[in-house]
């Protein structure tokens, strides 16, 4: 079943021009194409940098836990579940339901910080800092990067819902599955393709 | 009209997502007796396949991009796309130089 909006109407922002048929915040769809460029402009030095000396990429890569990164990945994306239902809650006039939700997203994104923390307690106990390597520098630069952006969406999410509307909550799940789309492509490439 | 999608999609989607990921780590072939060895070509192209459809997936359904206009569906489809030919493009490029 799929819920309709209250104010129906053909466009989502009627009035926004050319991002008029954009859901939700327009201006959050500006956010997630730069922070899509920006991430894709760091995949492709990674490239270059690991095409300059493989061995020592793969070195790198051997150190990590790819089961971690993968359990990290299940965790973020059933996070995104959760949002995404909170949005819909929203939408049907069940505030306290879509509260409910981001409690749980929140928790999620307390346990993907966790095993991130534990993860780099890890890598730093066995002497892996961002100066190892090149690889150790992207590893941690990135991860640490997006990491940031999971902290800011948390505390975007914990914004919302203490003042709970519907524009809010669109807005903070769309950056949240934003930070759930950049780990999709971020851990194959650190984690995965070896 | 804007169109969430439903509780059914959302599970569905979810469950789509769950089952990639598990097949992106076995594609990756992370038991213990092969862990450090390189992946064949056929299971870094599923890999990469498996994120590209997770990635398409969180951008149609979660985001919700199904209902915005072909142009800007085809703008970050396409940059989805530009990112994974980076990321095979560099992964390619780094076993023929190793």
């Amino acid at each position: 079943m799929a819920f309709p909006d209250a104010s129906a109407t053909r466009v989502p922002n009627p009035g926004w021009g050319p991002l008029s048929t954009l859901p939700g915040n327009p201006l959050m769809w500006v956010l997630i194409l730069s922070e899509l460029l920006v991430f894709a402009a760091f995949f492709a030095l990674y490239a270059w940098q690991r095409a300059l000396d493989p061995a020592l990429f793969d070195a790198g890569q051997r150190q990590l836990d790819p089961l971690m990164g993968g359990l990290n990945t299940l965790v973020l994306l059933t996070s995104g579940l959760f949002a995404a239902l909170a949005v819909q809650a929203m939408a049907a006039g069940r505030r306290r339901r879509a509260r409910q939700w981001l409690v749980i997203t929140l928790v999620f994104g307390g346990v993907f910080g966790t095993i991130k923390v534990l993860e780099y307690a890890d890598k730093l106990a066995g002497g892996l800092t961002p100066e190892t390597s090149p690889f150790f520098g992207f590893y941690y630069g990135l991860t640490a990067f997006h990491f940031a952006h999971v902290l800011f969406g948390m505390a975007i999410l914990a914004l919302v819902t203490w003042r709970l509307s519907r524009d809010n909550v669109e807005t903070a799940t769309a950056f949240w599955h934003m930070v759930d789309l950049i780990w999709v492509l971020l851990y194959p490439l650190l984690y995965l393709l070896r | 009209m804007t169109l969430l999608p439903g509780s059914h999609r959302l599970l569905v989607t979810w469950a789509l997502l769950m089952g990639l990921t598990v097949v992106s780590m076995l594609s990756a072939r992370l038991d213990q007796a092969t862990q450090w060895q390189a992946l064949p070509l056929g299971s870094a192209g599923l890999v990469l396949l498996a994120s590209g459809f997770k990635a398409h997936r969180v951008l149609m359904v979660y985001l919700n991009l199904r209902i915005a206009g072909p142009a800007w569906r085809g703008a970050f489809v396409g940059l989805l796309g530009l990112t994974l030919a980076l990321i095979a493009g560099g992964y390619l490029v780094a076993r023929w130089m190793g």
